[in-house]
């Protein structure tokens, strides 16, 4: 569904992506792991183009995302992204949060959005927060709202930004129940993840990703149970 | 000197004060109105990707904060062949004033907001105005709200200016009654209350506005 060709991406003359090419099936999980500055993080926000890559290709079922002529707004709209710091609108209730984009964007009737959105919080079990605040929620809560808020746009694939990271540790489970639920029901998923038996135990594919190139890559046994590359077998022994 | 004796006869004077007050009243929310709309677009041209529009607005910002109003009205009352009356000729130099202050408050209300808002708005698949008028915005307005309300509160004193042109608001009728009464000092404390008083009031609306606003914190 998302293929990339040699994709490269700069900040300044500091060359964070030296060329990833990969393709992502529908209804697969992929979880991308390696160390910090590696470049995992940019090459996810290069996915829904909150960086532009330098150079290199992104297929969207076979229509590059980089043409001139294609719209971005709406290709977002397929690309749902849940971010490490869940980035709530402060300004807006949790209900207000999910149901914004589609009124404003999909231009959908108010009593259908708050349907669905009633309907996706009970699915991560929060709908006695429908009136909250941002502010007055934890950290999991808060990102299980934006986990919802990202399905609330019916997205074709997830990303997320290391989405337990900032969480307090007894906070990670309930997120992580949440995107298991998720992964089973066929979500085509892409995960920047510290959680190794998260990516052991949900991935389809894990991703080892060091200096800005996927070292290695395969099923959570290959990678996790018998890395081959020195580099995995190094940052595997520092984090499990 | 001050004597309460004094102060009673300012009771014959207060129509004098009451049409100064309403002037300055229409002239400080024309104002107000005119230069936050002028002072939200300058402010967002300040922030603007393009490099020539944020000069533009960059120049335009520092050329009216480093002159004195005073010369801007003048200048604006002599100098701009639009043939206006002395009441636009004020409410055209006050607002290019304080539209240059608002702009500069707008500016940091936005940079104040965090990165990750727009990023969020962004990745729902809305358009960078969207997110700006859904999500940016409305949180700069809460985080800037003390500091537009004292740029509220200067604009509404420095109207005492634009008697220079003839407009005959609160201290340009203050000047009157002081040359009717030969009393220099009197009315001024009447001004000064009257003005005091105004500013209060927009300090208090302001306070109850983000009392309001704090319901999501």
């Amino acid at each position: 569904m998302i293929k990339l060709i040699n994709l490269h991406k700069n900040f300044g003359k500091l060359e964070v992506l030296k060329g990833i090419d990969l393709e992502i099936k529908k209804g697969e999980v992929v979880s991308v792991i390696g160390p910090s500055g590696s470049g995992k993080s940019t090459l996810i926000r290069c996915l829904n183009l909150l960086e532009q890559p330098t150079s290199g290709d992104i297929l969207f079922k076979g229509a590059s995302v980089l043409d001139k002529r294609m719209d971005i707004d709406e290709y977002r709209q397929h690309i749902g992204m849940v971010f490490q710091h869940f980035n709530l609108f402060s300004n807006m209730d949790v209900l207000k949060n999910l149901t914004a984009a589609l009124t404003y964007v999909k231009h959908i009737k108010r009593d259908v959005a708050d349907a669905k959105a009633m309907e996706l919080l009970k699915m991560v079990g929060l709908e006695e927060k429908i009136h909250a605040y941002p502010a007055q929620m934890s950290g999991g809560q808060k990102q299980r709202v934006a986990i919802a808020r990202a399905l609330a746009m019916e997205p074709e694939v997830l990303l997320f930004d290391e989405p337990t990271s900032a969480l307090d540790p007894e906070m990670v489970g309930e997120v992580l129940n949440v995107m298991k639920q998720l992964a089973k029901s066929g979500m085509t998923m892409i995960v920047v993840t510290h959680e190794m038996g998260f990516a052991r135990e949900v991935s389809d594919r894990i991703l080892f990703i060091d200096e800005g190139i996927i070292q290695e890559q395969g099923t959570p046994a290959e990678v996790i149970g018998n890395p081959q590359n020195p580099r995995t077998q190094d940052f595997l022994s520092k984090v499990l | 000197m001050f004597s309460s004796v004094k102060m009673l006869r300012m009771l014959k004077y207060l129509n004098y004060f009451q049409s100064g007050i309403l002037l300055t009243l229409k002239l400080s929310a024309f104002t107000l109105i005119l230069g936050s709309f002028c002072g939200l677009i300058i402010g967002l041209m300040r922030l603007s990707k393009v490099r020539p529009i944020r000069y533009l607005a960059s120049a335009y910002i520092n050329f009216i904060r480093g002159t004195p109003m005073l010369v801007q009205i003048y200048l604006v009352y002599y100098g701009l062949p639009l043939g206006l009356n002395n009441f636009w000729a004020g409410v055209v130099a006050m607002t290019i004033h304080s539209s240059a202050y608002i702009a500069e408050i707008v500016r940091s209300g936005i940079q104040s907001v965090d990165k990750g808002q727009m990023e969020a708005a962004r990745s729902l698949g809305m358009s960078h105005g969207l997110g700006m008028i859904l999500v940016v915005i409305p949180q700069a307005i809460k985080n800037v709200l003390p500091a537009l309300c004292s740029q509220f509160v200067v604009i509404i004193k420095n109207t005492s200016l634009v008697s220079v042109i003839g407009m005959q608001e609160l201290m340009y009728q203050t000047d009157t009654v002081r040359s009717i009464t030969y009393l220099a000092f009197e009315p001024l404390i009447i001004a000064a209350i009257l003005y005091f008083v105004i500013g209060y009031v927009i300090n208090l609306l302001a306070g109850a506005l983000e009392r309001r606003l704090k319901t999501s914190d």
